[in-house]
């Protein structure tokens, strides 16, 4: 599922640290983490503990390893936090986000604001593959999409879930299912588990 | 106006320093310019003794002012005869012919913070810049590196703006690169013009202080790269051996000899000039192919490239 022929489809890439960062920023969404990750990433790190930050959304850390440690609740959290960090972060600054997509561009959204560029920020998806969706009727958003079709939250309408993305908002878009057949649903499959 | 060049009359001329003239240049037909943004330059072709230059200027006049367009040219000592055709031979009245207004060197609008370095003369295109910045609102400064009597040279478009630090070669008075690169928010876009060696350290600078190179933008002043060993090249479709003197660059040669060869920005940034090469090895001294393109050696760029060693063949 995580590949696809829409152009606008993310692809992701393994965290590395870039070396020629002044300070490093790691958000990890807690609920992503596979036994013997954080050890992981921890190693994978190391060169630049000395400036290197780490937030967790929604879990707690075992170890050390991971340069200053500060344990968040979600990802509201971490975007909040992100927010009153504005004038604290530099241009030679770097970002590693660890999370499901939903996670992943909540956070890239709020670090854009804020001033970070692409070349500044890598993403990395694990965990779920649970989809934020966007309607494109009323242009209200659904939460935790793990099905191919799904009941949009805000006009009710049953959406197709496609694969295209959209970086500004952080979400997959949803088109009426039935616009042409009206209760004509197609058959409903769990696709983003 | 329409046409592919502009007719531009000199309405005033005034030497604002030694060695720095200031050009005032209306439409020959009494109408209106183009309008041109910030960081836009204009190529003019100057009548040299022996053949006619054509050397880019920045605008230094309000973006978008359709009256009249302002440039700032410095007389430069040895190469070049443009610079000295303006300081020299230019008079009040005269008509030039110049190309469409081009921007190589646009600020990047999206920016929190606008960072700007220029030494001496590179100040010329962010005094549109300034006039931009001012106008939206967006937070900038401008370090400019100069000569100590040069700092009021420039009054008349500072307008007293906010946000403008001079240095010049001093103790205490020097620009510390690292510590201001260092102290820059998220968010920043650097910009730079100055003499190649400035360039070069603030680039490095950069870098090393972990600056994305989507937020450095340099502007190289195409004159001071042009120049380096003669050497010969031949145009193969034109048949034509062509001696390129110390002094000028393969584009001027080719121009000389005769040959039509596109170019914009004659200063190896916009790419315009891109010919195929078929023989020789180039030096490359543009901004504009990629290291793999460098690599492959099929793309020469003559407004500011030139042979690293014997004789150049190019389809052309
Ligand atoms: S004329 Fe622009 S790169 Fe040569």
């Amino acid at each position: 599922m995580m590949h696809s022929d829409i152009k606008s489809r993310p692809v992701y890439q393994p965290l590395v640290p870039d070396l020629a960062g002044g300070r490093h920023l790691l958000v990890v969404e807690g609920e992503t983490l596979a036994a013997g990750r954080l050890e992981e990433l921890a190693g994978v790190f190391a060169p630049v503990q000395a400036r290197l930050h780490t937030w967790l959304a929604g879990a707690a850390a075992p170890l050390g390893g991971l340069g200053k440690l500060w344990q968040l609740e979600s990802a509201a959290d971490v975007v909040d936090a992100l927010a009153c960090a504005s004038r604290g972060y530099g241009v030679g600054d770097r970002l590693y986000v660890q999370g499901t997509e939903p996670f992943l561009w909540s956070v890239a959204t709020a670090a854009a604001v804020i001033g970070f560029g692409e070349k500044q920020v890598q993403l990395y998806h694990a965990g779920s593959l649970r989809r934020r969706v966007w309607c494109t009727h009323c242009h209200g958003m659904t939460e935790g999409v793990t099905t191919s079709i799904v009941a949009c939250g805000g006009c009710g309408r049953h959406l197709l879930v496609r694969d295209h993305f959209s970086r500004r908002l952080g979400a997959f878009m949803g088109v009426m299912v039935d616009a042409e057949a009206p209760g004509e649903i197609p058959a409903i499959e769990e696709v983003f588990a | 106006m329409t046409g592919e060049t502009l007719k531009l009359k000199v309405a005033a001329l005034a030497d604002i320093a030694p060695g720095l003239r200031h050009v005032r240049l209306v439409a020959a037909d009494g109408g209106k310019l183009p309008p041109a943004a910030a960081g836009a330059h204009v190529q003019l072709a100057l009548a040299g003794a022996a053949r006619t230059y054509r050397n880019a200027y920045s605008l230094v006049s309000r973006p978008g002012a359709r009256d009249a367009w302002e440039i700032i040219v410095r007389r430069v000592p040895t190469s070049r005869g443009g610079s000295a055709y303006i300081h020299e031979c230019l008079q009040v009245g005269e008509v030039l012919e110049a190309g469409w207004p081009g921007n190589l060197f646009a600020p990047v609008r999206t920016a929190r913070r606008q960072l700007m370095i220029a030494g001496g003369i590179g100040i010329t295109p962010f005094l549109s810049y300034l006039a931009e910045f001012a106008f939206s609102g967006v937070e900038h400064a401008l370090h400019v590196c100069c000569r100590e009597s040069e700092q009021q040279v420039f009054d008349p478009w500072l307008a007293g703006r906010p946000g403008v630090s001079w240095y010049w070669d001093a103790d205490g008075h020097r620009l510390d690169i690292p510590a201001l690169l260092a102290a820059q928010p998220a968010g920043t876009h650097l910009y730079l013009c100055g003499p190649a060696a400035m360039n070069e350290e603030v680039l490095a600078a950069a870098a090393a202080a972990g600056w994305p190179d989507t937020h450095v933008h340099c502007e190289h002043f195409g004159s001071a790269l042009s120049g380096g060993e003669a050497f010969r090249a031949f145009l193969a479709r034109s048949g034509v051996e062509v001696e390129v003197g110390e002094d000028e660059s393969l584009l001027d040669a080719i121009e000389r000899a005769g040959v039509n060869a596109p170019c914009l920005c004659r200063g190896g940034a916009c790419g315009v000039c891109a010919t195929p090469l078929l023989e020789g090895e180039a030096e490359h001294r543009d901004h504009f192919l990629s290291a793999e393109e460098r690599a492959a050696g099929l793309l020469i760029m003559p407004c500011v490239s030139r042979a690293r060693a014997g004789r150049l063949v190019l389809d052309l």
